[in-house]
């Protein structure tokens, strides 16, 4: 797949914005807006939990996703299967043998991108708590438009008239793809197109985190 | 003395088969199960079809109601597809409302149809703001041996293609409904998505992919169900997911979309042949 | 009726076209000169006391440790039991095993409507019904505080489910090698108008419940039944029907009971034959590749004492 360089290097994401332990009871927090879209997480762990669930081999994670309306729907179990599955596969989890590891996610403001943003802030409250990680991990969102170009960090209109969203997640040590999900239709040089631009751009999540991550810790000290 | 290697060492057992490039069940890992499919055989939905794929079998009906539309899409019809995972179709569930695993492949296949535009909703208005067609697709599970979004999008696809809607009459002064049952006319379906299932399993430092797995190989790859999803829709793609298992790296990932695309025209052959036998069959009778 | 979460729901206020159709609205009378006609030939060429022709096979359901599925016609029941697992909830001790049943409709098996997906009353029932009739019949002392899973799929329902559902369910307790003390087999019998119609179909069925005539005997009754031990597990009647009629329907029903047993039996044990005969193949094989082995362990002895 050949990408234009000129391309790879010429995009923005939208505006990131988060700030840490914003919840004093839970074991970390975090909340990150990009762009309007604003999420709040708190990651509890390692807990007790009941003997059914307990697992020998590694921590049982348990994720709940809280829309604004607050009642529940499909659709939500299918974001916390989402986040559950990458976050299990983030987490040493058999450092912790039966516990349970409990994120919470609660939407604030959705103007498109939600799940993404919840990803990106789910990984910096599991950062902010202090869970042994096997890596982090960087959600990227870009949309087809309807001309066909790739749009990365789409607008909630970009959103809107896209003819395909296109979600990837990637590991932070050798950026390989731990989590995908689409909307739409695409052909398959436009699905490498997109995921090849959303593995460069997810860099620039990375080193949003390690700024974030900078800045707490001279905190700290 | 499988079984018990099998039950004793999971790991082992299933490593000892893969690094011999064959699957426990005497597969190649790109190779999916058979096919059966039979359309029609349940008289009380308005089309039906049972579909099984390796063990995993699946049964989808669907049913024809009127209701008038949403206010604010006044020409628009509704397509409810909803899975239905019952206890009795696999150990791992208990009875009661649906489990998070169920709305999860509930939501993928709703997810699917939708994408993929096979139905244009907009063929299932009868009068605007007055009567709409609302197509209940119901899809259960009688065997869950992996792969199961597979056999509900096969499912779906081949009851969809058999579905034809009765004549509506609509009064528009008195609002009386008259429908006629014995003169129908087909559904039209725009286009034909097919999924493909893979886990992928790391193997000695790299991974693997195991196309249509069974549960067992869904189990050994860790996360619930199959790990990367691809529906191939008519030479577009129309929904990929991935989650869970090992990452997926580049040389793997071109794999699976081409094995995708492969399997995708055979099946939408077999769908087509099994719909033209059961035409066939029905005249002569 | 509340929203379901847990699904995708329809628009609230839709109904089945079927309810703008002529045939809709049928008299009692009418209804009946469709089912029955005057020689007492049935609509789908049965005489009154003539059975369906039952299809069963067992072990459909690959994740189930046993499992069976039954047809009769167009009433089509898939039935799994899983292993005895413990009680779950509950701290006391119970001498007795306990049976879990549960009968659910699919929502498109019903030809009149669309069937809910939450548990209605109709399937609380059939699942206490299907419950009283299988206790009887495992040995359930066997296995003190532990319960045995039965679950009941009706994939389509064209009468006598119940009793479909019992034989299904018999055949996948015995083809999951549970302690049973006999067969159980069980039919049903519709009472229309003083006639006695076996294995009524669901528009016979319907007929028997909507009956105007309280004069005459109607209704419907479902019997099961242990061959051998001759005895009578369950017994369920709605309708109103005098003695006599029951007595001369429970004569009926036991013989017809009698008349599907073999058809169990002859499942069972061709499932036996044929599993015997795997095993002896699986046999066979491990044989001829341990004795190539042991040759090949010879020929490598011979070399290592060679050189």
């Amino acid at each position: 797949m050949d990408v234009d360089e000129s391309q790879l290097k010429d995009f923005k994401l939208k505006p990131m914005k988060c700030e840490f332990n914003v919840l004093s009871k839970s074991d970390g927090s975090a909340i990150l807006s990009q762009g309007e879209t604003v999420v709040i997480v708190s990651v509890n762990g390692p807990l007790d939990i009941k003997m059914q669930s307990q697992s020998i081999e590694k921590a049982t994670l348990e994720v709940l996703c809280c829309s604004k309306g607050g009642k529940p729907c499909v659709a939500d179990r299918y974001k916390e299967n989402i986040i559950k599955q990458t976050c299990d596969a983030a987490l040493l989890s058999n450092q912790y043998p039966r516990t349970g590891i409990t994120i919470t996610v609660q939407e604030l403001e959705d103007c498109g991108g939600l799940l993404p943003c919840s990803l990106n802030c789910a990984c910096l409250a599991l950062i902010n708590s202090g869970l042994a990680m096997r890596c982090v991990f960087a959600a990227v969102t870009c949309v087809v438009d309807e001309q066909g170009d790739i749009v990365l960090g789409p607008s909630k209109e970009q959103l809107d008239t896209a003819r395909a969203v296109l979600n990837f997640v990637f590991d932070s040590r050798d950026k390989s793809l731990m989590t995908g999900f689409t909307e739409g239709s695409f052909s398959e040089d436009t699905y490498k197109e997109a995921m090849e631009r959303c593995r460069v751009a997810s860099d620039l999540v990375f080193a949003f985190y390690r700024d974030i991550v900078k800045q707490y810790s001279k905190i700290i000290a | 003395m499988a079984d018990v290697y099998k039950l004793i060492h999971p790991v082992k057992f299933c490593n000892d088969y893969l690094s011999r490039n064959i699957r426990p069940d005497g597969r190649s890992f790109k190779q999916p199960r058979s096919i059966k499919i039979n359309v029609d055989s349940i008289k009380t939905a308005e089309a039906s079809a049972v579909v099984k794929c390796g063990n995993t079998a699946v049964v989808c009906g669907i049913q024809l109601e009127l209701s008038p539309p949403k206010a604010e899409e006044p020409n628009v019809g509704f397509l409810v597809t909803n899975v239905e995972l019952p206890a009795l179709c696999s150990s791992k569930l208990k009875p009661g409302p649906p489990s998070d695993q169920a709305q999860v492949v509930n939501n993928i296949v709703s997810d699917i149809v939708l994408n993929s535009k096979c139905v244009d909703l907009k063929d299932l208005c009868i009068v605007p703001d007055k009567l709409a067609w609302v197509l209940y697709c119901d899809i259960v599970c009688v065997d869950n041996d992996g792969s199961l979004v597979d056999g509900c999008i096969i499912a779906l696809m081949a009851s969809l293609k058999t579905l034809s809607l009765p004549k509506v009459s609509y009064d528009a002064e008195t609002e009386e409904i008259k429908v006629d049952p014995k003169s129908r006319t087909k559904l039209e379906i725009h286009s034909f998505p097919i999924v493909t299932s893979f886990v992928v399993y790391r193997l000695n430092q790299s991974n693997i992919i195991l196309a249509d797995p069974t549960a067992y190989e869904e189990d050994i790859c860790g996360g619930s169900g199959t790990n990367l999803i691809v529906c191939y829709n008519k030479g577009l793609f129309c929904g990929t997911q991935k989650f869970g298992g090992s990452n997926l790296s580049k040389d793997c990932q071109d794999d699976a979309l081409k094995t995708a695309k492969e399997r995708a025209n055979i099946v939408e052959n077999i769908i087509d042949v099994c719909i033209r036998n059961h035409k066939n069959s029905s005249i002569n009778e | 009726m509340p929203l379901d979460y847990k699904r995708f729901n329809g628009p609230e206020d839709s109904i089945s076209y079927k309810r703008f159709t002529e045939d809709y609205i049928k008299s009692y009378d009418q209804l009946y000169q469709e089912l029955i006609d005057e020689n007492g030939v049935r609509k789908d060429g049965r005489a009154v006391d003539e059975a369906r022709k039952m299809f069963a096979i067992n072990d459909v359901v690959t994740q189930a440790k046993g499992s069976a599925y039954i047809e009769l016609k167009q009433t089509k029941v898939v039935c799994s039991v899983f292993d005895p697992r413990e009680i779950p909830h509950q701290n006391e001790f119970s001498q007795l095993g306990q049976i879990y049943c549960e009968v659910k409709f699919a929502p498109f098996s019903c030809p009149r409507k669309r069937r809910p997906h939450a548990p209605e009353a109709e399937e609380r029932a059939l699942s206490v019904a299907l419950r009283k009739a299988l206790e009887p019949t495992v040995c359930r002392h066997l296995f003190p505080n532990f319960q045995i899973d039965v679950f009941v799929y009706i994939l389509e329902h064209d009468g006598a489910c119940l009793a479909v559902a019992i034989n299904a369910a018999g055949l996948a307790l015995a083809s999951a090698a549970v302690p049973i003390y006999d067969i159980i087999t069980a039919c049903t019998i519709a009472v229309i108008d003083g006639k006695m119609i076996m294995d009524p179909t669901e528009a016979e069925e319907h007929l028997a419940i909507m009956s105007p005539e309280t004069q005459t005997n109607h209704g419907l009754i479902t019997m099961s039944t242990l061959s051998q031990l001759r005895q009578i597990t369950d017994f369920r009647q709605i309708g109103s029907l005098d003695v006599d009629c029951v007595t001369k329907a429970m004569d009926l029903l036991q013989k017809q009971c009698m008349k599907i047993v073999p058809n169990i039996q002859r499942v069972l044990v061709s499932n036996v034959i044929k599993y015997h005969k795997e095993r002896k193949k699986l046999e066979e094989e491990a044989r001829e590749r341990e004795e190539a082995l042991n040759k090949k362990m010879e020929e490598w002895k011979l070399l290592l004492n060679a050189g």
